[in-house]
């Protein structure tokens, strides 16, 4: 199987929000809630020109997703194919994921009595049908380019060195939390335009680790306490200082009591 | 019978009425907010998706731990001078488990599928951990609280059984609590793009573990003395002072680890900054673990009642101060978004630790939970009938 992935160009975003409506559109989402938003950059330059920058914000899709890795009932699951996936039936609200992902992408849908997660998932169903992800297929520039990841990072690579004046050196998402399936390209610093930085292990290997020892510490545990309390059993009886008996305490406490 | 019940409900003093007032408010709060959804009852939002209710199960649980940590000394260690203080503390226990599986319902935005945890388990989670444990261990804890309700009620051949069984309960209890007391601070291993450096360690579990059993003993010393205004019952200052005795060295531990953390990731000069976060760290140390630290050394601390009350609850503010850190006040902000609980948030709260407290209160009044403890009045009758006053009972 093929891992598929997106690779957006920011330089080639004109703004025209059409993937917003597409994704909101395929999914039938109330107006409010978005999975993939945009978000304008204002500048101004030394000479005083003003520019815009996009910055875009949707599920990266690690390649190995701490809120997957976190996520209390398992509903969030890589999947072999390249997507993130959400499993609305199996989520109880808790909220975890939204602190574990470094990207704060899961969003809580606050306002029902019912809340679950809103979180794009790669349009996994087109995915299945053949088709791309609604929101790449809906973009007139061409800004959204969907593939598959080693293709597209090399895309993005080429792009770099044909035109080094124009990107910014850096392919965002290529190394982020351990290496995600949605990878950028900009000509503005990543940072100023609000992509968080993030350091390029994935988030989920530490929780796995400490997760894992949980056998140990619990087979350690009880060996531990019941060598502990044999010992010090065998010293009192050798010291001949005899436990108390709570059973004969409790014999004359009920005798007492009758 | 209708007598007893109606003279019962006329005595009861007003503090249980107070209770049972707020528990009472704080749980149609919290049944308006099962309807109504998070979103129009909490101030809980994007940027901070758990809050007050958060905060407070770490820290209740962590105080709960009074109970384990009581348990492997009087049955493990088998130190049983310790004995009399058992069941107060696995009380306290159930009572803190039980609002903290309240409010964990209140804070899920499924609750109706709170079992899912037993049906779709995800061994990678650390929430999917901490809820088994806490279903598990709240098992146990009743199961050791059961001899109470038998001998109250007679059921002789059921309490024998389960005080037969007390040694493996205790060490599955031990363990269980081991596991969830850590698994708790695994919950934010994953969080060290958003905890501050400060406080993210991977070593968080053993931290969390560590603390929540000085907040344990803290609890315990510190709930004699209230229980000696509230029940005229209370444990010897003998006890008392030999409890007192560990916390240092609990505390200090607790101390060197923290230090050490930040020695070792290189981060000590953090604590130079002085800025919110230094201050707000070292506020945790300097009132929650130096100066109880210092206080516990000193034998006239350990067996004054009232010192040692002092002392447990600077243990338990320290505790405090680290678990709404972790879950709140140390988060590094992310533009745009601001938390502060909601009335409702704080009524719902507030109502459910009312609860706690007023079964803890009921319990108290007429099940034999004070067995082998010390009575004050006894103790006061003995003062007055002897020309120089005996310290018998303080
Ligand atoms: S909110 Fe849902 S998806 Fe997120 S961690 Fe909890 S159960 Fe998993």
């Amino acid at each position: 199987m093929t891992k598929h992935a997106i690779l957006i160009d920011l330089t080639q975003c004109v703004g025209c929000h059409f993937c917003e409506a597409a994704c909101q559109a395929n999914k039938g989402l109330p107006a409010d809630t978005q999975l993939v938003t945009l978000r304008f950059n204002e500048f101004t330059g030394e000479d005083d020109a003003f520019s815009q920058e996009m910055g875009r914000k949707q599920c990266m899709h690690c390649v190995k997703p701490a809120c997957a890795s976190a996520c209390t009932v398992g509903a969030l699951r890589k999947t072999a194919d390249g997507p993130v996936v959400y499993d609305a039936a199996k989520c109880i609200g808790c909220r975890y994921c939204m602190y574990a992902c470094p990207f704060q992408v899961p969003a809580f849908q606050w306002d029902r009595p019912m809340g679950l997660i809103n979180k794009c998932d790669m349009c996994a169903d087109r995915l299945a049908a053949g088709e791309q992800p609604a929101c790449a297929a809906a973009c007139p520039t061409g800004a959204i380019l969907f593939g598959e990841r080693d293709a597209l990072l090399e895309e993005a690579r080429q792009r770099i060195i044909k035109a080094p004046d124009r990107y910014v050196h850096y392919i965002y998402g290529e190394r982020e939390a351990g290496g995600t399936s949605v990878l950028y390209l900009s000509d503005t610093p990543f940072a100023e335009l609000g992509f968080p930085e993030v350091g390029y292990e994935s988030l989920a290997h530490a929780n796995e680790e400490v997760m894992h020892a949980t056998p140990t510490v619990a087979a350690g545990m009880m060996l531990a306490l019941t060598g502990v309390y044999w010992t010090v059993k065998r010293r009192n009886e050798l010291m001949h200082r005899h436990p108390i008996d709570f059973e004969v305490e409790e014999a004359e406490h009920v005798a007492k009591n009758r | 019978m209708w007598q007893r019940i109606d003279k019962e409900i006329r005595t009861m003093p007003w503090g249980v009425w107070a209770l049972a007032a707020l528990m009472v408010f704080g749980l149609s709060v919290a049944f308006y907010r099962l309807f109504a959804g998070l979103g129009t009852t909490t101030n809980l939002n994007d940027g901070y998706p758990w809050g007050l209710w958060i905060g407070f199960d770490l820290f209740v649980v962590a105080f709960s731990g009074g109970a384990f940590t009581l348990a492997a000394i009087v049955y493990v260690l088998q130190m049983h001078e310790f004995h009399p203080a058992v069941r107060p503390t696995v009380l306290t226990g159930l009572v803190g488990y039980g609002s903290v599986l309240v409010i964990l319902v209140m804070d899920l935005g499924r609750w109706d599928r709170f079992y899912h945890f037993i049906l779709f388990p995800n061994i990678n989670s650390a929430l999917f951990e901490v809820s088994w444990c806490i279903l598990l261990y709240t098992l146990v804890l009743i199961s050791e609280f059961s001899p109470v309700v038998c001998q109250k009620f007679g059921w002789e051949r059921l309490g024998c059984f389960m005080k037969k069984i007390a040694l493996p309960l205790v060490i599955v209890g031990v363990t269980l609590s081991t596991l969830h007391q850590s698994s708790l601070g695994s919950l934010f291993v994953v969080m060290s793009e958003r905890l501050h450096p400060l406080w993210y360690t991977p070593f968080i579990p053993v931290m969390f573990f560590v603390s929540s059993v000085a907040a344990g003993l803290a609890m315990v010393i510190g709930g004699a003395t209230v229980s000696r205004w509230v029940f005229k019952r209370t444990l010897s200052r003998n006890l008392v002072a030999e409890l007192g005795w560990f916390l240092p060295w609990v505390l200090g531990f607790y101390l060197i680890m923290k230090i050490g953390e930040l020695l070792a990731a290189g981060e000590l000069g953090l604590l130079a900054a002085n800025n919110y976060y230094s201050l707000l760290f070292l506020a945790e140390l300097a009132i929650g673990v130096v100066a109880p630290l210092i206080l516990f050394s000193f034998a006239a601390v350990r067996r004054n009642r009232n010192w040692a009350l002092f002392g447990a609850i600077l243990v338990l503010l320290g505790v405090f101060i680290n678990r709404f850190s972790v879950t709140w006040w140390a988060l590094k902000p992310i533009d745009g978004y601001f938390y502060f609980p909601s009335w409702q948030e704080i009524a719902i709260q507030v109502g459910v630790l009312s609860g706690a407290v007023l079964v803890y209160t009921l319990v108290g009044r007429y099940l034999p939970l004070f067995e082998g403890t010390v009575d004050v009045a006894r103790a006061e009758r003995i003062a007055q009938r002897s020309p120089t006053p005996q310290p018998a009972g303080d």
